[in-house]
């Protein structure tokens, strides 16, 4: 087709029309949010984790060619991947330190969504789908380490079985069905699981976990890959050993999101309550907290009690964990007498921790109220950001910089690929990425600086961030924009940017300290739409909080609005 | 439903009703055979329903006049043809003939006994150590040990298990006229033979 006219040529009539057709599909559901600016990542990393989700997808993918499950073979042809295929090292080092990331991504997604109160409001699907799927995610990662099959790996499946067996009633059943009989079985199996059902039960989740709002953060995306990458290079994975069941192994421990459980079995108590009851009691109690949480406030300085929980989970986990990794160094000890964990002490310190958890957050919380109360008495300090002026030839100068800095990493990159130093390459490889982060951050940062108009010139310029009064954004427009000199700084003084949100800032806690997207703020006006809705049937309920609770709701709200 | 039904016929169903009934029936019925297929998932291979030979390492079947007092042997069993599941360890057991003051002497199969050799704890293989002053199993990865008169963890992490856990699956043998010894088609139930890797409960 000629061009026409308006200058559509036949590929952009093409892409026109693709994208006609996408309008009817889910995907225009979706609104994505790409930040124009730095916003911190706790608001995404739901969307985090789901990029990680993708990686390991990849790599996985890529990895499926080379790997072979079969009870003799596995561990071969692991080795095979990580020292003789061309990029194999990388690939399978990308997928072990990409697992661990998604986990603990995960993990801080749900814990931060748990102590802004966001399950709550309609929100509840999500976050019970989001449960699920953390579960999940954890059985895909145990169930990829297993498929090694190297000394730890079996240990691990051998105890995974033995639980799977002590669930009482149908236990063995389960077990025959899902193990099937002998390492031969399992070996396949779990590689099914781990390649084809879990990853398909995930997706399936993720689509109903999704919100309606996503942030896609292209260099917090790119920061997560280049660290995954460094830190492949710098703890590059090993193999383990292979197993042989004839010859001892050594003490292995297994990957950090299990230690927790598998401090609770080393207690050597009965396996059914330690193994299966105790991490289902969590996996329950987070489940329904949505449904147990009354408060009518989001943020954690009003929700002690829910607050406090979620602190002495996390106690809890961080000590079970740790304790997990710890075996007694003394090799005099017996083996058994190194492993076993005094099961007395190990669960007096485990009910010790929930009244210190409890007296910390009412500690907190007591503490944290007390500033803000100090902070409203106070007149108002000047905000503590200081923006770093570039001028804009040095922006280009940056960004020419670092693109020369990238053409050596490459260059680098190459040839420690040449010369076999595979973990090296890894880490520059990483770096790339983050320098690459850093590219677009800056990029991003000139583009949006060169939509603000420049500042108006002022007559006796105060040196920056003295401002006593940060409220009053350039009271006097002198001279038109155009008038200002040449050495016009990219940034505006730092009065006009804090002003907006200083006057949104204090009413609500969780949104002065999250990042306010279009997305995030529109979610927040959502939630609190449906809690108005909500309230006064909530009132006829009579719930046991007191009114006084209900007033200060309603004029938070309010004020958010 | 039920306040559409004519008010005084207490007894009788309205065809409404009788056919959400029948539909429910048959929704029932056509599922029904599908619950068998729930056998797909585990593995048939331990569904033996014939004796099968003891066969020893070197090829011969096991004979209660050859095979020595305070001995054992790993046996394959079920044995295939392919060297891959031969070398499973779900399908290897220790035959063992007792020492003397345990009845090793006695010709019959009671002077035999043959366990799984994968360990309770943790599946590393055990063996059985007719040394004077050891005469039991013992797995060399944590220290377990086992009584070769029936079987149970007497020392090591295996001990500690609670049962069914604690002891060892076996295997019943029979002796043919020959004095050929013969495996039993076994139950695999922590009531019978016990379950490989799992264990067996001990009948007092």
């Amino acid at each position: 087709m000629v061009a026409t006219v308006t200058g559509e040529n036949s590929l952009v009539t093409f892409l026109r029309w693709i994208y006609a057709g996408i309008d009817r599909t889910i995907f225009m559901g979706l609104k994505f949010t790409f930040p124009g600016r730095f916003v911190s990542p706790l608001g995404f990393l739901g969307m985090i984790t789901f990029v990680l989700f993708i990686i390991l997808g990849i790599t996985g993918a890529l990895l499926m060619l080379w790997y072979e499950p079969e009870l003799d073979r596995a561990w071969n042809s692991v080795q095979n991947i990580n020292n003789t295929i061309p990029y194999g090292f990388h690939i399978r080092n990308i997928h072990y330190h990409a697992s661990n990331a998604m986990v603990m991504v995960a993990l801080l997604h749900m814990y931060y969504q748990y102590f802004s109160g966001r399950y709550k409001i309609r929100n509840e699907i999500i976050w019970v789908t989001g449960v699920i799927i953390g579960v999940l995610t954890i059985l895909e990662a145990f169930t990829g380490y297993d498929i090694i099959f190297s000394e730890r790996a079996e240990l691990a499946i051998s105890i995974a079985a033995s639980l799977t067996n002590s669930i009482p009633v149908l236990g063995p059943q389960l077990r025959d069905a899902f193990f099937g009989g002998g390492f031969h079985d399992f070996v396949l199996r779990f590689y099914a699981f781990h390649v084809f059902f879990l990853p398909i039960a995930l997706l399936g989740l993720m689509v109903v976990h999704f919100p309606r709002f996503l942030v896609f953060d292209v260099p917090m995306v790119m920061a997560v890959a280049g660290a995954i990458m460094i830190t492949g290079g710098v703890f590059p994975i090993d193999l383990g050993t292979k197993f042989v069941p004839t010859s001892p192994p050594g003490i292995t421990v297994p990957e950090w999101y299990l230690t927790g459980l598998y401090a609770f079995l080393r207690t050597q108590y009965d396996k059914f309550v330690t193994g299966v009851a105790w991490p289902g009691l969590l996996i329950l109690t987070l489940l329904v907290m949505p449904f147990v949480d009354r408060y009518r406030k989001f943020s954690w300085k009003d929700r002690p009690l829910v607050t406090a929980i979620g602190i002495t989970s996390i106690a809890q986990i961080m000590v079970t964990t740790y304790w997990g990794f710890y075996i007694d160094p003394n090799i005099q000890k017996s083996l058994l007498e190194r492993l076993v964990i005094d099961p007395i002490f190990f669960y007096s310190v485990m009910l010790m921790l929930v009244p210190l958890s409890f007296g910390f957050t009412y500690m907190m919380i007591k503490l944290a109220k007390n500033a803000e109360v100090k902070a409203k008495l106070q007149p108002k300090k000047p905000s503590g950001k200081s923006s770093i002026n570039i001028p804009e030839n040095w922006i280009y100068i940056v960004f020419v910089a670092l693109l020369a800095f990238q053409i050596y990493l490459n260059i680098a990159a190459y040839y420690a690929v040449l010369s076999g130093m595979k973990n090296f390459s890894l880490f520059i490889v990483g770096i790339i990425m983050l320098v690459f982060a850093g590219m677009f951050h800056i990029y991003r940062h000139a583009k949006t600086m060169a939509k603000t108009p420049p500042p108006p010139p002022k007559p006796m310029a105060p040196p920056a961030g003295a401002k006593p009064v940060p409220s009053a954004p350039s009271p006097i427009p002198a001279g038109l924009p155009g008038t200002s000199t040449s050495g016009k700084p990219l940034s505006p003084p730092p009065a006009s940017k804090s002003a907006p949100t200083a006057t949104q800032g204090p009413a609500h806690e969780t949104t002065s300290t999250k990042p306010v997207s279009s997305g995030t703020a529109n979610i927040a006006g959502a939630t609190n739409e449906g809690r108005s809705q909500k309230t006064p049937s909530s009132v006829e309920t009579s719930t046991p909080d007191p009114a006084g609770d209900l007033n200060g709701n309603v004029r938070d709200t309010k004020k958010i609005r | 439903m039920a306040q559409q039904s004519p008010p005084n016929s207490g007894r009788k169903v309205s065809r409404r009703d009788f056919l959400k009934l029948m539909t429910a029936a048959g929704t029932v019925m056509t599922f029904i055979p599908f619950v068998d297929w729930g056998k797909f998932l585990p593995n048939p291979a331990g569904n033996i329903s014939a004796k099968a030979k003891l066969e020893l390492p070197d090829g011969s079947q096991a004979n209660i006049k050859t095979f020595p007092v305070n001995h054992a042997e790993t046996v394959i069993y079920p044995k295939t043809n392919d060297q891959t599941l031969n070398k499973e360890s779900f399908r290897l057991w220790q035959f063992i003939r007792l020492p003397p003051e345990l009845g090793g002497n006695r010709n019959d199969v009671s002077a035999f006994r043959m366990y799984s050799q994968i360990c309770l704890h943790l599946w590393c293989l055990w063996k059985y150590w007719p040394d004077p002053g050891r005469k039991r199993g013992e797995c060399p990865c944590h220290g377990s040990m086992y009584d070769p008169i029936n079987g149970k963890a007497f020392a090591g992490p295996a001990s500690l298990q609670s049962p069914p856990s604690n002891v060892l699956p076996m295997l019943n043998l029979e002796t043919d006229g020959n004095g050929n010894i013969w495996i039993l088609p076994p139950i695999w139930s922590p009531n019978a033979n016990g379950i490989v890797g799992f264990g067996r409960f001990l009948k007092v």
